[in-house]
């Protein structure tokens, strides 16, 4: 069904203008990377502060308030230059080991995120300006870790050694969802 | 020797030649400066944003005392992977419109931050040029950013 849904966007008129601008392209691969900086360097700073390794005399509340909706903000620039990245290349991205494994990552992250926002800040009060607690720890390592993948796959997905044509393995057909060669 | 002449040298360095014979170091080394990009960011924008008045109302001086240790690390990790992946292939460097832009782009960044946008900001100074400074430093860095992009495409 997916693979119907990738088909149909990769003949949109859309698609191949974007696939085919070079210009465009190379805007929004640009943006793409300029809006990492603001999405997981503020994210870092505000992970590295829930480690308890840094800017230690901000309280936790206030790096919330104050540099998550710059997070916010990274994050909703990179939705939107990512899915137009994803519709000028459709059908080799949707079977790119690299984007599978990317947006895994960034459902990772998110469920980090909504474990941490509906329980682990819920009593922050507590320990706004002293030691962190270890789950608070542990969220921030969580969240460091998957988006340094999320950047990782997301490089890796330019390039080719797992292309469908490429691939030989019966395990690897069935993960990038590629027809295996019967010759 | 011209400087065409030094690329094709560094080029068939065995250094050069090892990394573009190698299938996952171009891309691993990519990926690093890649994280390295966001760490620089986060650093810069975490103070920035203070003087700007959008971010947090702790003193800047005393974010700069952690944000200074990320953005030395960014700065010098970007630097060692930045001269690999250039090594890898000086030639085609040479030639592209993109890297000279951001070579002189990066310069310019590396002086505003070190010799301006860093001494103000670790004095906490309230100069009426920072906001303007902070601005010229945020562009200078994102300039960069968008021409080491744009050197893959030209």
């Amino acid at each position: 069904m997916l693979e119907g849904l990738v088909t149909k966007l990769a003949d949109t008129p859309w698609s191949i203008a974007l696939h085919e601008s070079l210009y465009m392209y190379a805007i929004t691969e640009s943006t793409h990377v300029m809006s990492i900086m603001l999405f997981v360097g503020t994210i870092a700073m505000v992970d590295f502060r829930l480690l308890g390794i840094s800017y230690n005399k901000v309280p936790v509340s206030q790096m919330l308030s104050k540099i998550l909706p710059w997070t916010i903000a990274g994050f909703a620039l990179l939705v939107i230059t990512g899915s137009m990245l994803f519709l000028a290349i459709p059908i080799r991205t949707y079977h790119s080991i690299w984007f599978r494994l990317k947006c895994l990552m960034i459902l990772i992250a998110a469920i980090n995120i909504a474990v941490f926002t509906f329980k682990v800040e819920r009593d922050k009060a507590a320990w706004d300006l002293g030691p962190v607690p270890r789950k608070s720890k542990i969220c921030a390592v969580i969240s460091l870790s998957a988006w340094a993948c999320v950047i990782v796959f997301g490089r890796l997905i330019a390039y080719n050694w797992f292309d469908c044509d490429s691939i030989t393995s019966p395990t690897m057909a069935e993960l990038t969802g590629c027809p295996l060669d019967p010759g | 020797m011209t400087l065409y002449h030094v690329a094709q040298n560094i080029e068939a360095s065995a250094l050069g030649q090892t990394i573009r014979e190698s299938t996952w170091l171009f891309p691993a080394i990519e990926s690093t400066h890649l994280l390295a990009l966001a760490l620089l960011g986060g650093a810069i924008l975490i103070t920035s944003l203070s003087i700007l008045g959008w971010g947090l109302k702790t003193p800047v001086a005393e974010l700069y005392k952690s944000a200074h240790r990320y953005l030395n690390a960014a700065v010098i990790v970007l630097l060692i992977t930045g001269v690999l992946l250039g090594v890898s292939e000086p030639v085609k460097l040479y030639g592209r419109e993109a890297f000279w832009v951001k070579m002189i782009s990066l310069g310019l960044a590396l002086l505003v931050t070190y010799f301006v946008f860093n001494p103000l900001v670790r004095r906490g100074a309230a100069a009426s040029g920072l906001r303007f400074v902070t601005v010229l430093t945020i562009s200078a860095w994102l300039l960069v950013a968008m021409a080491g992009r744009w050197i893959g495409f030209s």
